[in-house]
């Protein structure tokens, strides 16, 4: 063994064949002041080794220590001791306290109010927890890494989920067995760990235990109760109960089964917590004693001067009383199988070998030599022994080991190496007793190093976080925006001086967000250094919010405008809109095209009014016709409807460009008036609402043709447009007399094929074969297909007889059935007499 | 870092990612549950989910939130989903804010923005009082594969956004997406492309790929040049609204001109999709003699994508060549049936069961459906409407303009064709002639107002605006000049037109419309021509800018990414079509695609799929209003 180092197992003790150790972090600094004493105070720790909160504990009485003190405040200190921030507290009676995954601190008052503190410099965001709790008031809360669940007086459970968006939402209402039940006790499972992947509450009530979400309570039916403590262990699958006769009960989350039973002996004193130490023991802590149970059911005793605190980690326990703060947890397997008395294992050869070479002893070589098999194994060990060591000394010692190791070794990946001695340099520099950090490795790798270089920069250490930042290869970016917001916060120099400081020190850097640090000395009341240094953040979407905070309306829509994001544009509209005179917010629209189209484009759907303002101040006379155009439609009343066109009709009269528009708008006028009396005259018809084409297709279909004309006449229809829309409300009513007499017509203005067309497609060939002839502008041949079209197949041949074309003739012999047959055969022979 | 390192094109993770949010969406909400979506949105999520997911996950109703009629009744949580429109934002609120209000009974309302939560949903959201009544997330919903090479996002209403209202959201999120596509391949080493808008797409992309990379040192790698695509091309449809305007081709165009295509979702008659593909609700029908026929006008919605096999294979050709296909097709499925023959061991006739017999058996369902449509697509064609409509497309791209046209397009009026054919050649007629006349233009206008309702000033308004449809006075002016792309001067260089072409095994891109060429696909890609660069005189005859971009990253992240992508001998040109594509073009590009198969994938990428109904429509918003129900 190296000389001069404590051996480990001095703090180990055995407990059902696992040894757990205890050992102290921090003497923490208040231990130099005499007045201090900790049983004062109630503690909440944050997890990962992070920072406590203290409070009076209004239970207690004080010494009553003059004026000004009287007021109560929130102390938070690391866990040497070293105080982060005081805050004083002005908001009624604080009834719990409890820390984020983030270190963000959460006060609840007895009223319902919440406070997060999200940073270590009394910054906070308030919310409520609803008119319920403020009712009833709050008995008691849980928190767990991202959120909380209070219980009001009237056995309502409240949770939040999330405190960037704080909503709370009650659970169901847990089903109690009577009125008088009471709540004795009560848990949490967070939404990580239940089955729903929401918080789930267990309860103790009478003799049972009750599982309550946000749908529905489940009795577990239990006949042991009541239970005065719950606790759920760290990786929410077990559960420890402390029964009314003094004794623990471990059991699976589903309560199907009992793992194991422990009897404290004390039946007339209920701890005062119980919490799990990691995944296979529960500590319960009285006044000045603390039980420590195994998984077998066995336990471990101490006894303490002061009151201990519990603050229960991932993998192990803090106990924090007035003359230190302790860590306990099990032994982890690796440092066991080294440090073991008697221990044989290849890494325990490992160690003892690098003791030999220390002291210059040929044994070194034979010692490796025994362990040559396994040296790997060995050397893997000793760099994971390594990180589970809060000695530094012995942390060395186990690393010279595996790097004597592997030196031995032909082949070795140094990568796992080089990860620990980086990760234990940063332990230990977070670990120093100013920063006050009391996390292990396993903790580290479950926080992650950017969620602690976070903590150390709301802790001011920027330059320790910049350092490992670097050290890591982690970006940098935020800590220096922290940085700087807090020198706009803080430093006393001219704004020219501040700003110059911190673009010298920023350039170069990338994914610096200086829209944050301008908001920073914007809240600070520094306008122009905010304007200034806003100029910086070259993300033009970014500075829009700022810039409308700080009233910098038109500069806002123009870097809204730059961000190409049109929604943006708009968000900044709707909030001008509602500010500015509408002259002043025309103005500012209308040389920016982007913007104008979105009001207009918006206005045209919600608001048709302001389009028709600006419409008028713009002087854009037809669109401003046109949204009235739009609103006649949406009328059902006839009068409104027309008073709607003729006012769009006046608004274009006066200029000459949109003659065409108005006289439109006028005939509608005259149409629709037309229709309406037509609607008098001819039951159970529409007519309002139909084209002009459509009208008169309608009158002829129903035989109305003297009207059909007339409104052709007053509308000055073409001819040849009449034609065929008479032509198709003919055919449409199968007025086929009527088309016949058209025949007898000289010309037509659309020709005669139409004629032909609509009535073949009508299916009377009859009728469409008396047009075959009259179309003389067509060749013969189509003329032939005319008639075959209509089953005319003689006639078809005469066709081509008369053109002289033998060809088609063949052509309609197939074609030809019965008397046909020798008719077309005869005309053959006319043409070609030869054959 | 980095989190995934990508080493060739693959749209399915995109799919893959979009169900796995949608299933977070759903989780985010315990128990049972009310879902309300946006209707713009139900095509898109039924693309990615099937219906049935959402009951798997809890939901017991199902509405849209433009219905706003919630059964409150059937749960007390209720969940949103919407596009995070300024319109929907507020539906939403007064549809919180009128929820009832029952003692002890608390609504838990969450609502998910597609693809993001905006500052200004918020704004309304508290505004109207109920920002704190409501949990709020986003759902990042951009691209959403409709084929292995298709992207899409679906946006219904891209057009009237870019060219009516020029509100031009979708400019941003088309941006948005393609970010994201650069930060998983690593930035379009060259962007090129054509028009205004797509200038300020590429403004926006280059400024999204400055703040991203002062966002965060480390992406700094991502967003390096990738080695798997090689460029992206921008076409902006200003350019050419000559393309949608003319009546599609090819066989999954036709179909999309006569029974509309939806998300990849055609809605078609029972009787057409034919008994077997009917399911069995109808097969339980008297069974004596003949089948029962399937009750008239039920509509059966059905998805046309790739998977299936015989529509995969005609698709994209011109329908003359369909026939022939469906009887190929029929042929070949006819003689998988009769290969049981070849397989005489038990384990050969079990793979002839799973890899033929199957598969077969689902091409015949299909195949009878196809030949049912293409039955249908037939006798439209055969109308005389539908030549005379074709016969005025063909001669004003070929560029003969004379007073037949004129007559001919006033004679449809005058038969009382449907408006959107109407106002398409009338359009298409604008477009290749540079405007009409001021007095054809009065009379054209007089012609729509008096046959399709005075209403329709606003729907002339609108396309005016659009510059779809112009007096010559407007369209020929200098100012409209730059923006304006003409198609006199680019006909012959970039080969537009052809009459020589053989449909059924093309050999010219101008098959697809049997004699045009697209202008969006031609220029840019057709290897006939030698792309834009070749072409710098004629592309100034294309309207709107000329862009061409190369994006760099620093040396050391260029050599990293070659280094872990490796030297990929495939190259991907992501052509992203600004306001729209038709299935046309796609299938256009598609042709190209396969002339450089082995060197270069293509992969299409748009705001949606459109066609010139769609145009048409968008213009006659306005113009359909109707009255209030009061």
């Amino acid at each position: 063994m190296a000389s001069g180092l404590q051996n480990p197992t001095s703090t180990w003790e055995l407990v059902s064949g696992q040894y757990y150790r205890k050992f102290t972090v921090f003497t923490p600094s208040w231990t130099q002041d005499e007045d201090f004493n900790l049983d004062d105070y109630l503690v909440a720790g944050a997890p990962f080794g992070g920072a406590l909160a203290l409070w009076k504990d209004p239970r207690k009485f004080h010494a009553y220590q003059g004026g000004q003190a009287a007021k109560p405040h929130i102390i938070i200190c690391n866990l040497a001791g070293g105080l982060l921030r005081r805050i004083t507290w002005d908001r009624g009676a604080i009834r719990a306290i409890g820390w984020s995954d983030d270190e963000h601190l959460l006060v609840v008052t007895t009223d319902g109010s919440v406070r997060c503190y999200y940073d270590l410099q009394g910054n906070f965001t308030h919310f409520s927890l609803g008119a319920d709790a403020e009712e009833h008031g709050v008995v008691s809360c849980r928190f767990w890494g991202t959120g909380f669940v209070a219980l009001l007086s009237n056995n309502v459970f409240v949770a939040v989920n999330r405190y960037d968006e704080p909503r709370p939402r009650p659970l169901a209402l847990p089903k109690l067995p009577s009125p008088e039940s009471k709540i004795h006790s009560w848990a949490l499972i967070p939404p990580n760990y239940s089955d729903s992947r929401h918080v789930e509450v267990i309860m103790a009530t009478d003799q049972t235990i009750l599982i309550v979400d946000a749908t529905e309570s489940q009795d577990q039916i239990l006949q042991n109760g009541p239970f005065h403590h719950i606790s759920v262990s760290p990786n929410g699958s077990y559960v420890a109960l402390y029964t009314g006769d003094g004794k623990v009960w471990v059991i699976d989350v589903k309560f199907q089964q009992k793992l194991s039973e422990y009897d404290s002996g004390k039946t007339d004193e209920i701890p005062l917590d119980v919490q799990w130490c990691g995944i296979d023991s529960v500590v319960l802590v009285w006044e000045d004693e603390v039980h420590m149970v195994g998984p077998a059911g066995a336990a471990l005793r101490w006894y303490y001067d002061s009151r201990v605190n519990l603050v229960p980690e991932m993998d192990g326990i803090r106990m924090i009383t007035t003359e230190k703060c302790e860590f306990l947890q099990r032994v982890p397997d690796v440092t066991r199988s080294i440090f073991e008395f008697g221990s044989s294992s290849p890494p325990a050869g490992l160690l003892e070998a690098v003791g030999h070479l220390e002291r210059k002893s040929p044994k070194a070589d034979d010692a490796i030599q025994l362990i040559r098999p396994s040296l790997p194994e060995a050397v893997a060990a000793c760099v994971q022994a390594a990180g589970h060591e809060f000695d530094v000394d012995w942390q060395k010692q186990l690393l010279k080991a595996a790097s004597f190791g592997k030196s031995v070794l032909e082949l070795y990946n140094s990568d796992d190496f080089v990860e620990m001695c980086k990760t234990l340099r940063v332990l230990n520099a977070v670990r120093f007793y100013e920063v006050g950090f009391g996390i292990t490795g396993d903790q580290l790798e479950r926080l992650t190093p950017d969620k602690l270089i976070e903590r150390l920069v709301a802790r001011q250490e920027h330059l320790l976080a910049l350092r490992i930042s670097d050290y890591l290869s982690l970006p940098t970016d935020k800590i220096y925006i922290h940085w700087a917001c807090m020198k706009v916060k803080l430093s006393v120099d001219d704004e020219d001086t501040i700003c110059r400081t911190i673009v010298t020190k920023l350039s170069g850097k990338r994914g610096i967000a200086f829209d944050e640090i301008a908001k920073s000395a914007f809240e600070e009341g520094r306008g122009r250094l905010a304007t200034q240094l806003l100029n910086y953040e070259p993300r033009a979407g970014r500075q829009v919010p700022l810039l409308m905070s700080m009233e910098e309306d038109e500069i806002a829509l123009d870097k809204a405008i730059e961000s190409t994001d049109s929604d943006l544009v708009f968000y900044v509209l709707l909030h001008l809109k509602k500010k500015l005179p509408i002259a002043t917010f025309f103005r500012i629209i209308n040389d920016r095209p982007l913007a104008y189209s979105l009001i207009e484009t918006s206005a045209r759907n919600i608001d048709t009014e302001l389009l028709k303002d600006l419409y008028y101040q713009d002087d854009r006379k037809s669109d401003g016709a046109n949204v009235i155009l739009r609103e006649s439609l949406m009328q059902e009343n006839f009068t409104t409807r027309i008073d709607k066109l003729k006012l769009a009709s006046k608004l274009l009269k006066d200029s000459k460009e949109h003659a065409l528009d108005a006289s439109a708008l006028e005939e509608s006028i005259k149409l629709l008036t037309i229709q309406e009396s037509l609607e008098r005259d001819v039951f159970e018809e529409t007519f309002v609402g139909l084209s002009l084409n459509d009208t008169i297709f309608k009158l002829t279909r129903l035989g109305f043709h003297p009207r059909a004309n007339k409104i052709r006449s007053e509308f000055k229809m073409p001819d040849k447009r009449f034609w065929w829309i008479k032509l198709r409300g003919l055919v449409a009513k199968r007025e086929w007399a009527e088309i016949e007499e058209w025949s007898k017509l000289k010309t037509s203005p659309i020709g005669w094929e139409p004629f032909f067309n609509e009535c073949l497609s009508a299916g009377n060939t009859k009728v469409a074969s008396i047009f075959i002839p009259k179309c003389r502008n067509l060749g013969h041949a189509e003329r032939i297909n005319m008639w075959v079209q209509c089953g005319m197949i003689v006639k078809a041949g005469e066709e081509a007889l008369l053109a002289k074309d033998y060809n088609s003739l063949e052509g309609l012999l197939p074609k030809a059935t019965g008397a046909a047959v020798p008719e077309i055969q005869k005309m053959m022979q006319k043409l070609r007499p030869g054959r | 870092m980095v989190a995934e390192r990508a080493t060739e094109f693959d749209p399915s993770k995109i799919k893959d990612q979009a169900l796995r949010d949608l299933c977070n969406v759903l989780e985010g909400v315990r128990g049972k549950k009310s879902l309300v979506v946006d209707k713009a949105l139900s095509g898109p999520l039924g693309l990615i989910a099937q219906p049935s997911l959402l009951q798997d996950y809890g939901v017991v109703q199902l509405h849209w939130i433009e219905d706003g009629s919630i059964d409150y009744a059937a749960s007390k949580n209720i969940l949103y989903i919407a596009r995070c429109t300024a319109k929907n934002a507020y539906s939403i609120a007064s549809q919180i804010k009128n929820a009832p209000r029952i003692p002890g009974q608390d609504f838990e309302h969450s609502l998910f923005f597609v693809p993001r939560r905006t500052p200004l949903c918020d704004r309304i959201l508290e505004d109207e009082g109920v920002f704190g009544d409501v949990t709020i997330n986003e759902y990042p919903l951009y691209f959403i594969p409709l084929e292995p090479d298709v992207l899409s996002l679906e946006l219904d209403d891209a057009f009237e956004d870019l060219y009516l209202h020029k509100t031009y959201t979708s400019i941003f999120n088309s941006a948005k997406a393609l970010m994201l596509l650069q930060q998983q391949y690593g930035l379009f080493p060259r962007i090129t492309g054509q028009g205004d808008k797509g200038k300020r797409l590429l403004d926006a992309l280059l400024r999204m790929r400055n703040e991203a990379a002062a966002e965060d040192a480390s992406t700094s790698m991502a967003l390096a040049p990738s080695s798997i695509i090689e460029n992206l091309v921008i076409i902006d449809r200003e350019t050419d609204f000559v393309t949608p305007l003319l009546t599609q081709l090819t066989y999954e165009g036709l179909i999309d001109e006569i029974f509309g295509i939806n998300n990849s979702h055609v809605e078609l008659e029972a009787s057409v999709v034919g008994a077997a593909m009917q399911g069995p609700a109808e097969a339980t029908g008297r069974s004596v003699g003949t089948a029962p026929a399937a009750p008239q006008g039920k509509k059966r919605k059905v998805l046309l994508e790739g998977s299936d096999r015989v529509f995969t294979d005609l698709r994209d050709n011109n329908f003359s060549a369909v026939p022939a296909i469906l009887k190929k097709t029929a042929l070949r499925i006819d003689a998988d049936f009769k290969k049981k023959d070849d397989y005489k061991t038990v384990s050969e006739m079990k793979t002839y069961v799973t890899k033929v017999l199957g598969p077969a058996q689902k091409d015949r369902t299909s195949l009878s459906m196809h030949f049912n449509i293409a039955e249908i697509i037939q006798k439209h064609i055969n109308t005389e409407l539908f030549e005379k409509t074709l016969e005025v497309q063909q001669s004003l791209i070929a560029g003969y303009s004379s007073t037949q046209q004129h007559e001919l397009m006033a004679e449809l009026i005058a038969r009382g064709a449907s408006l959107e054919t109407v106002l398409r050649l009338l359009c298409l007629y604008s477009c290749v002639s540079t405007g009409f006349k001021p007095k054809d233009f009065d009379l054209f206008r007089r012609e729509i107002l008096q046959g399709y309702g005075y209403e329709h000033v606003l729907t002339l308004d609108a396309l005016d605006k659009v510059a779809l449809l112009q007096s010559r006075t407007v369209a020929g002016s200098t100012a409209a000049a730059a923006t304006r792309t003409n198609y006199d001067y680019l006909r012959k260089p970039l080969r537009l037109f052809s009459e020589s072409v053989n449909e059924s095994d093309p050999d010219d891109i101008v098959y697809v419309y049997s004699v045009y060429a697209p202008l969006s696909g031609g220029g840019s890609l057709n290897p006939n021509s030698a792309g834009w660069k070749g072409f710098e005189d004629v592309v100034k005859n294309v309207g709107g800018k000329t862009f061409d971009e190369v994006q760099k990253g620093e040396d050391k992240a260029v050599r990293a990414r070659m280094i872990l992508d490796g030297q990929n001998e495939k190259k991907v040109t992501v052509v992203f079509f600004l306001g729209g594509i038709t299935y046309t073009e796609i299938a256009a590009l598609r042709w190209i695609a396969k002339q450089e198969e082995g060197k270069r994938q293509i992969i299409i990428a748009t705001t949606g799929i459109i066609n010139g109904n769609n145009i048409i429509r968008a213009a006659t918003t306005a113009a359909r209003t109707k009255p209030r129900q009061t």
